[in-house]
């Protein structure tokens, strides 16, 4: 065991993944993760603000890099047109998203859950990026990996998303435990002749060549476009490279689909949570079977797009109650929408993380 | 036989678009230098400059508007294979709203060209006045508006471009062109455009409205990108040895209250590592104003024998508090259970059975938090002092630590004095 952060471990799992370049702005709470990358990354750039950053960062990802940063919401809102561009462009790169307490600026060092439905709705069109969230340590270790590798994998923008106690708080850890992370390679592409940037192959995924290839030209674009990359307006060839945006990563969601479910037989209850939330989740569980209450547990690691295996446990049970730090309750309103249902129960907090004493409370009656 | 950078001669812009004339110049001159079209990378803005990419057998990015210059200071520290160059072209639109990136790039001195086609106004949305606009130009429009436009050629040099020029004359176009692409480091180029849909339709006409041309350099070398090897952040070795004993069962919840410069998140983090030197598990969390050089200093750790979940502290089995501004910040934390340990100078009629110390008499400013700390544990029999010590030894400030945690034992008096 040794007494280690979440921030260190995130780090250390990105480079090892592969990543070898980190843009940052530092704000508070992601600071440490500004920290660790100066000594670690291969290349380090100290961007002016959070455009420049996600703008450096597609530069760096188009030129074959793989580019991480770390930003909480203000620096989140400032990138929210570049992710825009990333996403289009289907360039590969990592933001990782420290939540703290807004709205706005808010409180810089306190944690919160605020951020799930922002991001859900970055992307002009309703679009999804993939939205990996840590409930442990274990997490940070193995869904950085999964994330640099999916951002490889299918050309695209990952989000990790963490919160303050997840990443600022030390725990006694065994490292030893962690599985090795190998290098991911963006392996040789297939090229179809010519080599078109948006000429996909059947897992809705086009082969990257990064700018400056010697032998094919690369043209990536911004604007909707369609194979050559090469703007087009509402062509169908554009319209089915734009709707092959959702299908890349809709289609392919088993392949990065995590969670954690504690099935406990015969339970009709369950319990919901996501990131710093699931520990007292956790707890709750625990002092409920304890309480002899049949009850069950699911974290969810893949918050977008929300993958049908979520979907199909839920559908298993008759009350279920969604932990965590926001008030309107935004995993709840993302998979359930606004209306009210009876049976589905929220308990939400901002200022301070859920205890498990509150969670237990929602299963007195 | 070179192979051409441009694919047509048709242009996509409207007749007689100054544009036109500075994207065929500047074909020819990458030609001319010898480039191929994929040596070759053409960053793109928005606007009727970003239309560029269907013409060029270059590489071609497309970005957003303004961005282009920080998309390619991004490109052009990406690469990897030498020999290639990363062109920028935007307009005076794209200039203004990203004026942080053109001056980023030139401060940085990153290997690029960047090109501002500047017809003095936005073309693509109808013609309105730019951020370059001239008061003669605005004059001429009747837009009455007589803030001066930015001087991007002499910011861009400020900042440290190794290059910066404004020029008019088209048959001077391919030279300039040529030179800032031999030029290493950052080179911007001014084009002042024609734009006969909106703006000045005559190259007469537009030597009155635009500013001289001038051309301005510094010698310095330019911005590279080196890739270190580095080493990892900690090894994935084994447990840590745990050879000491701790009489904690299930969950011991421990807050530390100082003030900043008291050491009080290391002697949080020491704790923690004396509790994982005894079998236990730990965690550790701070709170510290944003100022972190002043005010309160507080933190948390949780001991217990099982793994720790969540690690919040509703109710602290013992506050450790050494300094006033500690005790403000921890006092609403107090419950009927929690055990107090405090600096003699903070007695309290509030609190008949908190246990004192003279710990800042004793272990000065920057000893107290500890030495109050590992009295109370060491006294409960909660950790050992050699738990402590060895906790203290791989510490920057090991030995004055220790000292501390040597003379703590029988520093906490049993009752308030
Ligand atoms: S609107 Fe003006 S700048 Fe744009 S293409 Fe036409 S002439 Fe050129």
């Amino acid at each position: 065991m040794q007494l280690i952060d979440g921030s260190k471990i995130i780090t250390e799992a990105c480079v090892r993944a592969g990543a070898d370049v980190y843009v940052g702005y530092p704000i508070t709470p992601s600071n440490w993760f500004y920290a660790y990358a100066q000594k670690r990354f291969p290349l380090f750039l100290a961007g002016p603000d959070e455009i420049s950053v996600l703008q450096w960062m597609a530069g760096f990802s188009a030129a074959g890099r793989l580019p991480v940063t770390a930003t909480s919401f203000p620096g989140l809102a400032l990138m929210v047109e570049s992710l825009n561009m990333a996403h289009m462009m289907e360039l590969p790169m990592l933001i990782i998203v420290t939540q703290r307490l807004g709205p706005s600026t808010g409180s810089a060092t306190t944690g919160a859950q605020g951020d799930l439905l922002l991001l859900r709705g970055a992307i002009s069109g309703g679009y999804q990026i993939p939205v990996f969230c840590p409930s442990s340590f274990e997490d940070c270790w193995n869904l950085a990996y999964e994330a640099v590798k999916t951002a490889v994998n299918y050309r695209t923008p990952v989000v990790l998303l963490t919160s303050k106690e997840m990443v600022m708080t030390y725990r006694s850890f065994d490292l030893s435990g962690l599985p090795e992370i190998k290098k991911v390679e963006n392996a040789e592409p297939e090229v179809a002749l010519p080599y078109q940037s948006y000429r996909a192959g059947a897992d809705g995924v086009p082969p990257f060549i990064p700018l400056g290839d010697e032998s094919y030209q690369v043209r990536l674009n911004a604007s909707t476009h369609g194979r050559a990359g090469l703007i087009q307006k509402e062509s169908p060839e554009a319209m089915a490279n734009t709707r092959r945006l959702q299908d890349k990563l809709e289609g392919n969601i088993s392949e990065f689909t995590f969670f954690e479910l504690d099935e406990e037989d015969g339970a009709g209850q369950l319990i919901v949570s996501y990131g710093i939330s699931a520990d007292a989740a956790r707890d709750a569980l625990a002092g409920l079977r304890r309480q002899g209450k049949k009850v069950s547990l699911l974290i969810i690691k893949t918050l977008l797009p929300v993958p049908p295996a979520i979907l199909s446990i839920l559908e298993r049970y008759e009350k279920q109650v969604f932990v965590e730090e926001n008030l309107p309750g935004l995993l709840r309103e993302l998979i359930y929408g606004q209306a009210r249902r009876a049976h589905i129960r929220s308990v939400n907090k901002i200022g301070s993380m859920i205890a498990p004493s509150e969670i237990i409370k929602e299963f007195a009656v | 036989m070179t192979q051409p950078i441009l694919v047509t001669k048709d242009m996509p812009f409207c007749p007689g678009c100054g544009h036109g004339v500075a994207v065929k110049n500047l074909a020819k001159a990458l030609e001319e230098a010898g480039f191929r079209p994929l040596d070759v990378i053409i960053v793109s803005d928005i606007g009727c400059a970003g239309l560029v990419d269907p013409i060029l057998a270059t590489h071609t990015i497309h970005g957003l508007h303004g961005r282009a210059p920080a998309l390619a200071l991004g490109v052009s520290l990406g690469l990897s294979n030498p020999g290639k160059k990363v062109v920028a072209i935007q307009g005076d639109g794209g200039a203004t709203i990203g004026l942080q990136h053109l001056l980023e790039a030139a401060r940085r001195n990153v290997d690029m060209v960047l090109i501002v086609l500047n017809n003095l106004l936005y073309g693509m949305t109808g013609g309105q006045m730019s951020g370059l606009s001239t008061q003669a130009f605005k004059a001429e429009k009747h837009v009455d508006d007589d803030t001066p436009p930015f001087d991007i050629v002499r910011l861009a040099h400020e900042a440290g471009a190794a290059g910066s020029a404004r020029i008019s004359a088209p048959g001077e176009f391919k030279a300039y062109f040529q030179e800032a692409l031999a030029t290493p480091g950052f080179s911007l180029i001014e084009v002042a455009c024609l734009c006969p849909s909106h703006g000045v339709k005559k190259l007469k006409e537009l030597a009155e409205v635009i500013p001289g041309d001038l051309k301005l350099s510094r010698q310095r070398p330019p911005a590279r990108a080196s890739y270190r090897d580095t080493g990892p952040l900690f090894e994935k070795g084994g447990p840590l040895p745990a050879p000491y004993s701790s009489c904690i069962r299930e969950r011991l919840g421990i807050v530390i209250a100082g003030s900043a410069g008291g050491g009080v998140q290391s002697v949080a983090r020491l704790v923690a590592n004396a509790g994982i030197r005894s079998g236990l598990h730990a965690t550790m969390k701070g709170e510290y104003p944003i100022t972190v050089g002043t005010g309160f200093s507080l933190a948390e750790v949780i001991l217990s024998r099982n793994r720790i979940h969540y690690t919040g502290l509703e109710a602290p089995d013992v506050i450790v508090a050494v300094t006033e501004d500690g005790m403000a910040k921890a006092r609403s934390r107090v419950k009927p259970n929690t055990a107090l340990v405090l600096d003699s100078a903070l007695r309290d009629a509030a609190f008949p059975d908190a246990l004192y110390g003279n710990f800042h008499k004793e272990a000065g400013k920057q000893g107290a938090a500890l030495a109050a700390a590992a009295s109370w544990l060491i006294r409960e029999g909660l950790l050992e002092r050699e738990a402590l010590l060895e906790a203290a030894r791989g510490h920057q400030h090991g030995e004055a630590l220790m000292e501390v945690i040597e003379k703590a034992a029988g520093m906490v008096r049993g009752l308030p004095v």
